[in-house]
């Protein structure tokens, strides 16, 4: 139980940090790429990442089709 | 098999539809956000963005990552009975949440001055349409704290918990696209 505790919180600190690296990243390319025929492109990738993360870990989209008994067993 | 296990799988099936019907919500709403960013880059392409200050937008951004984060901690306290940690955690979320409301509605909208033009009336559609749901995710999370305090919530059973949550996340993820495409993507017009 104390296992899964710590592993379920260690995903939620692992995955703020990958946003907030993903986040700054995009301002930086956003802000000092100034090539918008292209820059667009990878913006909408990092967001794309993003959101992936959110939803597969923050929204838990898989227990849409397994339940959560696996989780909080 | 005891009467206790049976209400609780009982629980679990309506959990399963519930959570069902609140998925099928966020994919017709997710609908209406779409339509609005495809507008964005249908009107003004990918080399005009409306003139906002770039750095209250990375720190609203932020601010509202890091509610999500709380959010996800606090519903992970309720799902392991660690009852402190969740209040404490939805309470920031709650304070986060309406920073965030008060960055765009009372600091962001002010400076975007609306003049009538493309690039500003996408601006507060956009924004208007996700501080909407930013409030509505408030009263929520509050709604759901309050009957927490009530002790209506167990470690099994919290499905408005993880409802509020999975809701919190979405408006989220609508951000996370709004942010490049308002704030990043393209020259100042004008």
């Amino acid at each position: 139980m104390d296992e899964k505790k710590k592993q379920a919180y260690g995903i939620g600190n692992a995955i703020l940090i990958v946003l907030l690296a993903l986040t700054v990243g995009e301002f930086l390319l956003g802000n000092f790429a100034d090539v918008w025929s292209i820059v667009w492109a990878p913006l909408i990738a990092i967001a794309v990442l993003k959101a992936f993360f959110v939803v597969r870990d923050f929204m838990h989209v898989r227990r849409l089709w397994t339940g959560d008994e696996e989780e909080h067993a | 098999m005891s009467s206790v296990t049976t209400t609780l799988n009982e629980y679990r099936r309506r959990e399963g539809t519930n959570r069902l019907g609140l998925w099928l919500f966020l994919i017709s709403d997710t609908f209406v956000f779409a339509g609005m960013f495809v507008a964005r880059f249908y009107l003004l392409g990918s080399g005009t963005r409306p003139e906002v200050s770039q750095e209250l937008g990375l720190a609203i951004t932020t601010l509202l990552l890091i509610s999500s984060y709380f959010m996800y901690t606090a519903e992970t306290a309720m799902a392991f009975g660690d009852t402190r940690k969740y209040y404490r955690s939805l309470m920031v979320t709650i304070a986060l949440g309406t920073l965030f409301l008060i960055g765009v509605v009372a600091v962001e909208w002010p400076l975007a001055h609306y003049d009538g033009s493309v690039p500003t009336s996408i601006f507060f559609l956009m924004t208007g349409f996700h501080a909407f749901h930013v409030l509505t995710g408030i009263f929520f999370l509050v709604i759901v704290y309050r009957n927490s305090k009530k002790g209506l919530y167990t470690a099994e059973r919290h499905w408005p918990v993880e409802a509020a949550a999975v809701y919190w996340h979405f408006v989220d993820v609508v951000w996370i696209f709004f942010y490049p495409a308002l704030y990043l993507i393209g020259g100042v017009a004008g």
